[in-house]
């Protein structure tokens, strides 16, 4: 059979790390079961505000093993109530080391899913911090914990604006470098169907489309 | 000498699509790299907000067009973490099916782009003529050759065909063969181990801390694979290992990488070989289109506030997709789409790993890491 990590040891690391981290302040942290396929897992969802975030990254990059950040996305609500700006992060807990060697031979790090316990549990990590109706939304960058951070922090204030403390190297890296300033493609008020109406699919066939001197007299 | 800068790219052979690495050498050496992407940012994740789920998943077919499939799973499994949405499973085990074969055509795909990349022409012809094979048996899922858009939300959008069964277990066992020339082809090639060999060491640890994964950080060693550590699909239920690469003491270098990749190609097959047999009701019954064996009802609707995601490992690395409920008509769109692609992160970690070596050493180094420009810039 494959590798299966026991669900009753990840629930538990799950619980483990969520309460560990509802214990900062401004930090609230619960568990989500998840199933896609046979085997339910549990994950960790939390919010954040904007002050504690370097504090907790900080403690679940030295303390809780969390070694791996997968994706950080900005999302902009100008019409929410309680945030018009919002950061995702996903955090991973991989439980990868570097593999031992003996006598220069190295020996590949073959993991015991069954029995693993505590920290070494792979973990889902999932923080989101709301950020309030300003014009510079920004957060404390985490590109010196997790390096993994630094790209996905370029493209947040790349193309939704919202920008990192303390990110060294700040630039354009899916948008043309001559830009302008302030624009933010994925900003809310840039949009894509204008007046609810969109030529490929709401008149494909052309129907109601019209020569450019139509009604005017020839 | 007085160090300058070069660039390679947007048009070069080494770049596998298009962008820019720029490069500062001093000599022959590399002394400091820097990417340039974005030059096919299409805005897919913007498109996506004026799209409902089912439109999507042809956006993320064409994310990647060497590994399609993988990549509208990867969307369909955080549509289905949004919707709330219980797959059948016999459709989980179609979907394995479909995304085993994917990842070993996409294997192949890089195999045959390596193969001339560091001077072993003939390997390309070979390795296309294998991925032709995954290429008529996913057609016959999905009915296209390269964008498939065969996942539905809740299901697949067929049952395997009559026959699938004895033609997919023939054309791997054939396959499984032929893994050998390829073998033979690289590893007494003196061109390809002098110039795979001993180039672009990647520790694990620095990997993941850089965001890479997949089958490069299995090639220094280590076993880490969203398939078991984040559970999804019926990949629990099959018997493997992921494939790991026993590396250097200085970690991974470019041949240990082209290695893991030929071993998980191996065991891709081996899971399908399985799966086929192990399917609930058997690989030869045949549901028709929209059965509840298949595909599940899915509401068409997320209300604002709910969020999917979903780990995915796809053929280059762990992708992943973040979907927030609420968009467009009263909820029919998503209100953000959110795409990790593994080759976004991997490049500039690739980009780093070049620096000490010489110019030469740079195609090496760049294919070997499996460089896909469409995920990458979305």
């Amino acid at each position: 059979m494959g590798k299966k990590i026991s669900a009753a040891a990840q629930q538990k690391a799950a619980e483990e790390l969520a309460e560990a981290m509802s214990s900062f302040d401004g930090v609230s942290a619960d568990i989500d079961s998840r199933s896609s396929g046979t085997q339910v897992r549990h994950t960790v969802t939390a919010t954040c505000t904007p002050e504690s975030w370097r504090q907790l990254a900080e403690a679940l990059a030295s303390e809780y093993s969390v070694d791996y950040c997968s994706m950080i996305t900005g999302i902009h609500w100008p019409e929410a109530a309680d945030k018009s700006w919002e950061v995702v992060y996903h955090l991973m807990r991989t439980g990868v080391k570097d593999p031992a060697a003996i006598e220069g031979v190295v020996q590949p790090n073959i993991t015991d899913a069954e029995n693993l316990t505590g920290v070494d549990i792979p973990m889902e990590i999932q923080i989101s911090i709301a950020l309030p109706d300003t014009r510079e939304p920004m957060v404390a960058s985490v590109q010196d914990l997790w390096v993994g951070a630094d790209w996905n922090e370029k493209e947040t204030w790349d193309l939704v604006g919202i920008d990192f403390e303390g990110h060294e190297g700040m630039r354009r890296v899916l948008n043309p470098h001559e830009t302008p300033v302030g624009y933010h493609p994925l900003q809310k008020q840039h949009k894509l169907r204008y007046h609810g109406f969109e030529e490929m699919y709401d008149d494909a066939q052309g129907f109601k489309r019209k020569p450019a001197d139509a009604g005017k007299i020839k | 000498m007085a160090e300058m800068w070069i660039s390679m790219g947007p048009q070069h052979p080494m770049t596998h699509g298009l962008w820019t690495l720029k490069v500062k050498v001093d000599g022959e050496t590399v002394v400091d790299t820097e990417p340039d992407l974005g030059y096919i940012h299409r805005g897919v994740e913007k498109i996506c907000e004026a799209r409902d789920f089912t439109q999507i998943t042809t956006y993320c077919d064409r994310l990647c067009y060497a590994s399609a499939n993988t990549w509208s799973h990867s969307y369909i499994y955080a549509a289905e973490d949004l919707l709330g949405v219980e797959v059948p499973e016999r459709a989980e085990y179609i979907r394995l099916i479909a995304v085993e074969l994917q990842r070993i055509a996409s294997h192949l795909m890089w195999l045959g782009a390596y193969g001339p990349d560091i001077g072993n022409l003939s390997i390309m012809v070979w390795c296309l003529r294998e991925r032709e094979m995954m290429m008529d048996l996913l057609q016959e899922l999905g009915g296209s050759r390269m964008h498939y858009n065969f996942p539905r939300i809740g299901g697949v959008k067929r049952d395997l065909p009559h026959g699938f069964s004895q033609r997919a277990q023939a054309k791997l066992k054939l396959f499984l063969n032929r893994i050998q020339e390829y073998e033979a082809l690289f590893d007494e090639s003196t061109v390809f181990l002098v110039r795979s060999q001993g180039v672009g060491y990647a520790k694990p640890e620095e990997m993941i801390n850089h965001g890479v994964t997949g089958p490069n950080v299995r090639a220094a060693g280590v076993d880490y694979d969203v398939r078991w550590a984040h559970p999804y699909s019926v990949y629990s239920e099959l018997d493997w290992q992921p494939s790991v690469e026993r590396s250097s003491i200085k970690g991974a270098d470019c041949y240990d990488r082209y290695r893991v990749r030929v071993e998980e190609m191996r065991m891709s097959a081996s899971m399908v070989l399985q799966a086929l047999v192990k399917m609930p009701g058997g690989s030869e019954t045949y549901h028709e289109p929209g059965d509840p064996k298949i595909l599940a009802k899915a509401p068409s609707r997320a209300p604002e506030g709910t969020y999917g995601s979903h780990h995915f490992e796809d053929s280059r690395g762990e992708s992943m997709f973040y979907i927030a409920g609420g968009g467009e008509g009263r909820g029919k769109m998503p209100y953000r789409v959110s795409i990790r692609s593994p080759m976004f992160i991997t490049i500039p970690y690739a980009a780093k790993c070049m620096i000490g070596y010489k110019v030469a050493d740079i195609p090496a180094i760049m294919g070997s890491f499996d460089p896909c420009i469409g995920e990458t810039d979305r």
